[in-house]
């Protein structure tokens, strides 16, 4: 036994983590037990409330300890734009840009059935009530350029072109990239996704 | 192209060994299964990325270690001194360096290291699967365009995800939904017409050297005509939307038959490379031997294209099938490679080997993950 049991049984109780992760639970038990016990405690507690406390928001379905998030209660943001998003790690990255003034939509996922995942068990007819029932403006779909992403826009795109303007982000050279590195597919996509100069 | 030497590190059944190569020929000489192939396959991996033995890392990494490293020096005549270094994981997990600079995109790493491949089993590729021609085809493209490497992977997804929409239908687990259908649909055309087209206008290129070659061995006047077949009509000459409108047509027709079956029956996972002589298809022409002389035919072609788009000559790998060639034609080989191409040879015994084959090459004699020493 290579770690002594309390140990190998906190190991073990980060089990579920992705699998990307290799050894995350290791490595975090490690790290946990060297700390002080009052912070360890804290970090128990925060965990549990973190879980008992934490749902989706009934607007947007972005994680939420209210009923409805801060960002669709804020009277600030504009109502009539409207960003539909794969996953809320892509909300939180949008955020920080602090460019974008107008309302979220997390999807929770992305159309793959490879992971039984078809459209009703995505947000997708929470969105297509909200867009039909409130004035919106314009729906753009920010969502990764995959396999999948592409099916999830287009499919999102077809059901809600008749009620609103639906735009998507460009794909294409990341700032300071150099033209002469930047591969063949990343080019073709900004090639398609040219513009006319302002 | 030289390659210099070839350090492979927990690779295989391989510890730790180190190659030089100072010829144009280089024979690995051993028994069965004590590591000659994975010498090949370890330049195999260089070049083109993948193995055609198998498709898990986990495969390649020396039993009871973690990880597993290839170093290659080579010399191209447009590029200089190259060193390429490949880390395999057990978890599938790769990286790959040039000059010892990681690269972020593995495709950049494609196109560096040129070769031809020919195996015992290239010997069925006239008479087995079609399966096996266009994994030959898709070798040569990944090598030649190496964003074909791109398109394959992409069409890969999508089909993993359309054959799970269709399986799923068939089960009864989801209902059939038309809106979502039409757009993998639309992604398997749009991506799978690329690869068509990709595959078929590379064969147009192929043909008349094939052709020649072919002609130059048997010493026959017989054409040979290699063709590309889709499973939808396909008219390579044809605008690239009308290509992917016949591919959607005929996806259509085989809706109900895909939902039955749960599977994709359209596209370039199914085509077809048609090998002719005269017109009569190859597998109904000939002996064993005339076909021996057509792969033949179609590996010096192969050698012959990568130089001409290149200006590189290929290296070339001749997996346990020379001793497969009779003497005449071991002749017409190594006429037409001479001291030219850098050629990496295994066998389990030289006595079959024609003189020429032995007076100018170095023979190293490989046991159990080791080469333990010259002959």
């Amino acid at each position: 036994m290579v770690y002594t049991r309390p140990l190998a049984r906190l190991t073990r109780t980060f089990p579920a983590s992705p699998r990307h992760w290799p050894q995350i639970g290791q490595r975090l038990a490690m790290h946990i037990i060297k700390r002080p016990e009052e912070e360890v405690a804290a970090l128990a507690q925060a965990l549990i409330d973190a879980k008992k406390l934490v749902g989706t928001c009934t607007t947007c379905g972005h994680l939420s300890a209210e009923p409805v998030c801060e960002i669709c209660r804020a009277p600030a943001r504009d109502d009539t734009m409207l960003c539909v998003i794969a996953d809320s790690r892509d909300l939180i990255a949008l955020e920080k840009t602090r460019e974008y003034k107008g309302k979220y939509h997390v999807l929770g996922g992305l159309i793959s059935p490879i992971d039984g995942i078809g459209p009703e068990q995505l947000n997708i007819q929470s969105l297509v009530r909200r867009v039909s029932q409130t004035p919106i403006k314009e729906v753009i779909m920010a969502i990764s350029p995959s396999i999948e992403g592409e099916t999830t826009t287009l499919y999102i795109g077809h059901l809600l072109k008749p009620f609103t303007r639906v735009t998507r982000i460009a794909f294409g050279l990341p700032m300071g990239g150099d033209l002469e590195y930047a591969d063949e597919v990343t080019l073709a996509r900004a090639l398609e996704g040219r513009r006319d100069l302002d | 192209m030289y390659l210099k030497n070839l350090h492979l590190q927990h690779f295989r059944n391989y510890p730790e060994q180190s190659i030089e190569f100072t010829g144009s020929k280089t024979i690995l000489l051993g028994e069965n299964a004590q590591g000659k192939s994975n010498l090949l396959e370890a330049v195999e991996l260089l070049s083109v990325l993948r193995s055609h033995r198998t498709s898990r890392d986990r495969d390649l990494v020396r039993e009871g270690e973690e990880v597993a490293r290839l170093v290659a020096n080579l010399k191209r005549e447009d590029r200089g001194n190259l060193e390429m270094g490949m880390v395999l994981r057990g978890n599938g997990r790769r990286s790959v360096a040039l000059n010892g600079v990681g690269l972020r995109r593995q495709l950049d790493f494609l196109g560096v290291l040129n070769m031809v491949q020919f195996s015992s089993l290239d010997l069925d590729l006239v008479r087995g699967g079609p399966e096996m021609r266009r994994h030959w085809l898709d070798g040569l493209l990944v090598q030649l365009e190496p964003i074909y490497a791109h398109l394959l992977q992409q069409y890969g997804q999508i089909l993993k995800q359309r054959n799970a929409l269709l399986k799923a239908i068939r089960q009864g687990k989801v209902g059939f939904d038309p809106e979502q259908m039409a757009l993998w649909d639309a992604q398997l055309a749009t991506t799978g017409t690329r690869l068509a087209r990709r595959r078929s206008r590379l064969l147009q290129r192929l043909n008349p050297i094939a052709d020649r070659w072919h002609q130059a061995i048997s010493g026959g006047s017989e054409h040979l005509n290699l063709t590309y077949a889709p499973k939808f009509d396909f008219v390579d000459t044809n605008a690239i939307e009308d290509i992917r409108q016949a591919f959607l047509v005929r996806l259509q027709q085989k809706a109900i038959a895909e939902q039955q079956q749960g599977t994709s029956l359209v596209g370039p996972h199914r085509d077809e490379v048609v090998l002719t002589i005269n017109q009569t298809p190859a597998r109904e022409y000939g002996s064993q031997g005339q076909q021996r002389t057509l792969v033949l035919a179609l590996k010096l072609a192969e050698l012959e294209l990568i130089e001409a788009v290149t200006g590189e000559t290929p290296l070339l790998l001749l997996d346990d099938v020379l001793a497969e060639l009779d003497l005449q034609r071991q002749n017409q080989l190594l006429d037409a490679i001479q001291d030219r191409v850098q050629t990496i040879i295994t066998t389990t015994h030289l006595g079959s080997f024609d003189a020429q084959w032995l007076s100018s090459a170095q023979i190293f004699q490989v046991e159990n993950g080791t080469i333990v020493g010259k002959v």
